[in-house]
């Protein structure tokens, strides 16, 4: 069908498109590895709770410790996501808009949804019971966020399937599930959110002064495995989801476009990179300096395929006929008294965070921390 | 009409429902901010070993209730509106992303002091804890400091509509009320959630000694000052051309004279907001009545009656949120975008084009022209419905459009239809200073549409009302002679704008037809009816469905 697109804003734009841009590339990839640590997370530590039913010491303190970060780990995902939003509706308002509005009431159950998990990640941290249902549940319902999230993010980029999806009901009951790509991005996305939740294991292991230094190695090595694991099968989900792509977008990644092309080859090499790191620290005796150069390199991977998937973006929607606003009247005043105010904002938050955790810990570092 | 409406019967309530929750956690927010480093200072100071463990109980409940519920339906309000209103969400975008980015750095700041406040009990000392709780009072405060530039801005847009200054949007006329009202709702609520936590106690001298301190430094005061600052909001947004006096029906915009017509009620004034702002006084006084006795009972106060004072303060804001979102009607953006997302800058080119034309995502059967009339009329009313009408009316349920045009015949129907919201006499749609003329105090949008599209919403409505169809599809076909010959000939003076605007009072059209004979015997300033039989007879029809046109069997 033929692709349909809301008209441009007659308002102008307050800002130039890179700087937009740049803030959305940002804030989106902190956002994501956020996300990650949340998604990946839940899902090693519902693994880590059934497992523990049969006594597993290692796993019940890894699904305590996964659990206690957990209310921290949504809240960092959430906020950063806020900004992330703000400035996807500045750019992509107009497609944005639309999709949400045809798969309304999938949109609007990210609300709910979210408060549930996030309630029950509290009660999780609060008391760490081992019988507990709830660590499913949390991995499940963020598990079918990303779902919801997949299909927006799938569809905004669809401007040809609205208006027949439009046509066959307005209620926002619909999903585009029709859609090629929505499979393989939905795995795609959920496996390096699992690479990235055992890349958060070994971070916590390293980090935390928490558990003995048999169990922190064993930790390490557990998380090495979630990431390798998962990034081996990402490399295939990956192959499948270019393979998904429509013909034109393919081939600009894959040579057409010199830039977006080496973006991704460098990210395919950073990935393989970082595999090979993680894996070489878990066999060594003193993992923590080859620990640093993975998680490292996992970052880099998760910024490098966030270009792309940017890339994607940009060329199907151009494919489909969108044109980025041409009226832009920069607002330079705000936008200057924003950058000092970031700049603040994250000069506090360094020092509040920095005084919490250089500050002796009252007896062990136990649930009467996190329970005033 | 830029993108597709989400078929959600009365849309806009979700966001009223969204949006009050959330106002009720997020002013919370911030007072209780305030609430939580005053007390622990007071504790600390005093040497009060139970009043800081109470601080300590206090802040884990309100880590849970801001952090997850406050900050996720923050969050939901930003969804709903993208989903019900996206036009407005990206007028507003365009006008204040740099607002929200702004409001971001402060929210970010807010949830990140929030967690140390509240992790640091033990490992922080007193000073550095206290710090961090001026942090999160001062960071929660500032956010709502800039969404209140963007939600004042909604009902007085001010000299942005000439500018479109981003200072001039955010410092608009009404910012400045609306910012103190919205702290001293903060602050009176972070009295009532203190109050609240307090009655769980089982220390009866704690409890007596957090009751007086809620009530008298943190709830009385404010319960005293909202009211007040609701009403400068009031005198303010009068000022900046927002119908007030209309709407409560008081004499002038003054402060005595609101306050008096919304006590003093009016027959002139709109219900809803009257009754909304009633509520807003009525749970006021009522919670300083509560407060009152909170005092007396001493320790002996419970859980109920601190939930009884909580649900004052929950009825106080809601109402006072109501009367905010009553004021802006038919807007959703004053002045500059109606509730139904048309611009008044495009009121013209629909006027022209038609509203099917011009919107973007009709949802029209794909063989509507092939259809003969009396079968293609109502499907076409029924998407000008959708697409003008079904943000705030369902059929039967909220705002139920079935009983208001139940028995009103099509001719009617249309003509009520052109008198819906209008520039006042000497002003056009693109007057910046622009006041509204509405029909019989109903602020609705205008119908934006071409003479067919219009005529074909009549038909649809009369349909729905029970008109049979042949009927309306011959009105929709022809048009209705009578109603054509009133407006032509006798609407300047009789019409709903007119200054003798005609009400049948259950006269029927045979009586009408023989009075409509004899005109200047009845007055002799009107002229004698000059028409044919058929006419005579259309026009008597028409005029006894002008009782009461908006419901069947109306008041005399």
């Amino acid at each position: 069908m033929t692709p349909v697109i809301p008209a441009l804003d007659p308002l102008p734009l307050p800002a130039p498109l890179w700087l937009l841009w740049a803030l959305l590339m940002l804030t989106f990839t902190l956002h994501v590895l956020a996300m990650n640590l949340v998604l990946g997370g839940s899902v090693v530590a519902a693994v880590s709770v059934w497992k523990a039913r049969r006594g597993d010491p290692n796993h019940k303190e890894l699904s305590r410790l996964v659990g206690k970060s957990m209310p921290v780990a949504i809240s960092a995902t959430v906020t950063l996501g806020v900004a992330a939003l703000l400035f996807l509706q500045a750019l992509y308002g107009r497609v944005f808009f639309t999709s949400s509005a045809l798969m309304a009431w999938w949109w609007f159950a990210v609300v709910p949804l979210v408060i549930v998990a996030y309630y029950s990640a509290y009660a999780v941290a609060f008391h760490t019971r081992g019988s507990s249902a709830l660590p499913y549940a949390i991995a499940a319902i963020f598990l079918a966020i990303a779902f919801v999230y997949t299909n927006n993010m799938t569809l905004m980029v669809r401007p040809e399937a609205f208006r027949e999806m439009y046509a066959t009901s307005g209620r926002g009951l619909t999903l585009h599930l029709a859609d090629r790509m929505l499979l393989p991005r939905f795995l795609h996305m959920v496996a390096g959110a699992i690479a990235i939740g055992g890349l958060g294991v070994v971070a916590l292991a390293l980090l935390r002064r928490a558990g003995t230094a048999d169990f922190r190695m064993w930790a390490s090595r557990y998380g090495s495995r979630w990431f390798a694991h998962a990034t081996i099968v990402n490399v295939a989900v990956g192959v499948w989801l270019l393979g998904s792509l429509p013909v034109d977008t393919l081939l600009q990644l894959i040579g057409r476009n010199a830039v977006a092309s080496a973006v991704l080859a460098a990210g395919i090499l950073s990935a393989g990179a970082t595999v090979a790191a993680i894996l070489a620290a878990a066999r060594s005796g003193r993992p923590g300096r080859m620990f640093a150069v993975g998680i490292g390199a996992g970052l880099a991977t998760l910024a490098l395929m966030i270009l792309t998937r940017d890339f994607m973006r940009r060329t199907l929607l151009a494919a489909a006929g969108f044109e980025p606003a041409r009226w832009i009247a920069p607002q330079w005043g705000p936008i200057a008294i924003f950058g000092v105010l970031l700049i603040v904002a994250v000069l506090l938050t360094a020092w509040m965070v920095a005084t919490l955790v250089r500050a002796p810990a009252p007896g062990s570092v136990g649930s009467e921390v996190l329970e005033p | 009409m830029n993108y597709p409406i989400w078929e959600l019967p009365a849309s806009g309530l979700l966001i009223a429902v969204v949006a009050v929750v959330h106002v009720f956690v997020a002013h919370f927010a911030v007072g209780g901010g305030l609430f939580l480093v005053l007390t622990e200072r007071k504790a600390r100071r005093e040497g009060d070993a139970a009043l800081l463990a109470f601080v300590r109980t206090h802040s884990r409940f309100f880590a849970l209730l801001t952090l997850v519920f406050g900050a996720i339906t923050g969050v939901g309000i930003w969804f709903t509106i993208g989903l019900v209103h996206p036009s407005a969400t990206s007028a507003l975008i365009n006008t204040f992303v740099w607002a929200w980015a702004i409001e971001w750095t402060f929210f970010f700041v807010e949830i990140a002091a929030a967690m140390v406040y509240f992790y640091g009990w033990d490992r922080l000392t007193p000073a550095t804890h206290m710090t961090v709780g001026w942090i999160y009072f001062w960071a929660a405060w500032l956010s709502l400091a800039v969404i209140n530039g963007v939600l004042s801005f909604m009902l007085t847009p001010g000299l942005w509509l000439t500018t479109g200054g981003f200072w001039d949007g955010v410092l608009n006329p009404g910012y400045l009320p609306s910012v103190v009202a919205r702290t001293c709702g903060a602050v009176g609520l972070a009295g009532v959630y203190a109050l609240l936590t307090a009655s769980r106690s089982g220390d009866p001298v704690l409890r007596e000694k957090v009751a007086r301190y809620a009530v008298l430094r943190w709830i009385a005061p404010m319960a005293v000052l909202l009211p007040a600052s609701v009403v400068w909001s009031l005198h303010a947004a009068s000022a900046a051309g927002v119908p007030v006096r209309e709407i409560f029906g008081s004499a002038t915009g003054g402060w005595l004279s609101i306050v008096t017509g919304i006590v003093g009620g009016s027959a002139t004034g709109q219900p809803i907001a009257q009754l909304a702002a009633r509520v807003l006084l009525a749970a006021c006084a009522g919670g300083l009545v509560l407060c009152g006795i909170v005092l007396a009972r001493g320790r002996a106060y419970g859980p109920w009656l601190a939930s009884t004072v909580m649900l004052s303060a929950f009825l106080a804001l809601g109402a006072a949120e109501w009367v905010r979102e009553d004021l802006r009607k038919p807007f959703v953006i004053g002045n500059y975008m109606f509730v139904n997302s048309v611009r008044l800058a495009d009121l013209r080119t629909i006027d022209s084009d038609g509203v099917l034309k011009t919107a973007l995502w009709t949802r029209l059967p794909g063989d509507l022209d092939a259809r003969p009339a009396e079968t293609a009329m109502p499907e076409k009313g029924r998407e000008v419905f959708r697409l003008e009408c079904s943000t705030c009316h369902t059929i039967d349920g909220h705002l139920a459009i079935r009983p208001l045009v139940q028995g009103v015949a099509p001719g009617a129907l249309d003509a009520m239809l052109g008198r819906l919201a209008a520039p006042a006499a000497d002003q056009v749609w693109e007057d910046t200073q622009l006041r509204l003329r509405t029909w019989r105090g109903r602020r609705m949008p205008p119908f934006a549409g071409t003479r067919d599209e219009r005529r074909a919403l009549a038909v649809y409505l009369a349909g729905l009302g029970g008109a049979p169809p042949e009927a309306a599809a011959r009105y929709g076909a022809e048009g209705d002679v009578g109603e054509r010959f009133f407006n032509e000939n006798c609407s300047m003076c009789h019409g709903a704008d007119g200054d003798f605007t005609f009400d049948a009072k259950g006269r029927s059209a045979d009586t009408l037809y023989e009075m409509i004979g004899r005109l200047p015997r009845i007055n002799d300033a009107m002229p004698p009816l000059e028409a044919s039989g058929a006419e005579r007879r259309a026009l008597a029809e028409h005029l006894a469905t002008l009782h009461g046109t908006a419901r069947k069997g109306g008041s005399e």
